[in-house]
């Protein structure tokens, strides 16, 4: 995974109107933390931080150059947290976690699915990301799982994902990440439909026994 | 029709209508997602209809995912009948849906038909709507 240089600069007021004044000067408010050093306020660019994590992942290893003191200082750091809005779509906060060159970082590494399952079959994948241990400066952008032309009966587990050379599975290897079944039939889905409307019943135990209305 | 099977009490106060949804905001299970974009009171027979309206189209080889439950009951007076006498009796089970909730999902091979069949399910659903995919938009 390449490395990416951000110039970021220190936060000194705080709050949601300070964060908001922050966002209108197209800027992310962000804070970075870890091993043990006092947490620091940062501001990043918003469009740029946005195309790192558009092209590289969320697991890009930024290198920060922290403008505007005296003492001008260089950080590597790792995206920890991205807060979005749900409906807008923006960026409203970012985590960062402050890594050394051969340290060793727990990551959740997207699962991206390849090609096309054979017809009559469902897809479903079930969990997203699977979590490693890997160094901080060789995290994997994706696994990909290739799926082309798989029959129905076809899972994958955590197990099966091939990791890079120094990288250790942290979620459980038999942890389920793609299985290929069957589809349903047309039948089957108009089962389901009066199947849930079928035998639920309320059940209403009303024992306010001191709100006697009049 | 969704509607719990036992209640501690039969009549509750209005659900409240602010604020955007906690949690719940992305596509988890499916490929994609109905995210309302408005608050709104979703009644059970809203649900259903929407899912209906959903399956029909697909036919097979789909999977539906309903994120929502009607678990709040709305009361209403009978017409005609003067004010008092306490609270009128439970009318609907509705699910309180703020801004942002993804409401149902789907997994489905081919987009174009999963994107018409939402599209149908959202003329059944009373707010404004999108569709959502699992990668997300892009910041």
């Amino acid at each position: 995974m390449s490395e990416v240089r951000l110039t970021v600069e220190p936060r000194n007021e705080f709050g949601k109107g300070a964060a908001r004044r922050t966002r209108r000067a197209g800027k992310i408010p962000a804070v970075l933390y870890g091993h043990g050093e006092d947490p620091r306020h940062l501001a990043l660019p918003a469009v740029d931080f946005a195309r790192v994590v558009r092209e590289n992942g969320q697991n890009a290893v930024l290198t920060l150059d922290v403008d505007g003191s005296n003492n001008k200082k260089t950080e590597l750091a790792l995206t920890k947290t991205i807060t979005v809005h749900p409906l807008k779509n923006y960026i409203e906060h970012v985590d960062l976690l402050v890594v050394r060159r051969g340290e060793k970082v727990t990551v959740d590494v997207p699962i991206v699915l390849n090609g096309t399952a054979a017809p009559g079959t469902l897809v479903n994948q079930d969990v997203d990301t699977i979590q490693i241990e890997v160094e901080a400066l060789h995290i994997p952008e994706q696994f990909d799982v290739d799926i082309d032309g798989v029959e129905a009966g076809h899972t994958v587990h955590a197990s099966d994902v091939t990791l890079p050379r120094g990288a250790e599975l942290v979620t459980d290897p038999e942890t389920l990440v793609v299985a290929v079944n069957e589809a349903p039939t047309e039948e089957a889905m108009e089962a389901d439909v009066d199947a849930e409307g079928a035998g639920v019943t309320e059940e209403p135990s009303d024992d306010e026994g001191g709100n006697s209305e009049s | 029709m969704l509607i719990p099977r036992k209640v501690k009490h039969r009549k509750q106060h209005a659900p409240k209508r602010k604020g955007a949804a906690k949690g719940g905001t992305k596509v988890t299970f499916g490929d994609y997602g109905i995210q309302a974009l408005e608050p709104a009171y979703v009644t059970n027979r809203q649900i259903e209809s929407a899912r209906i309206a959903m399956t029909r189209h697909i036919k097979r080889g789909g999977k539906i995912w309903i994120n929502i439950f009607p678990d709040r009951p709305l009361t209403k007076k009978p017409a005609e009948t003067r004010m008092g006498s306490g609270k009128g009796s439970p009318e609907w089970w509705v699910a309180n849906v703020k801004p942002g909730r993804v409401m149902f999902e789907m997994s489905f091979p081919n987009e174009a038909v999963a994107r018409e069949a939402m599209r149908r399910a959202i003329h059944k659903l009373p707010m404004k709507c999108r569709i959502v995919s699992r990668e997300g938009g892009e910041f």
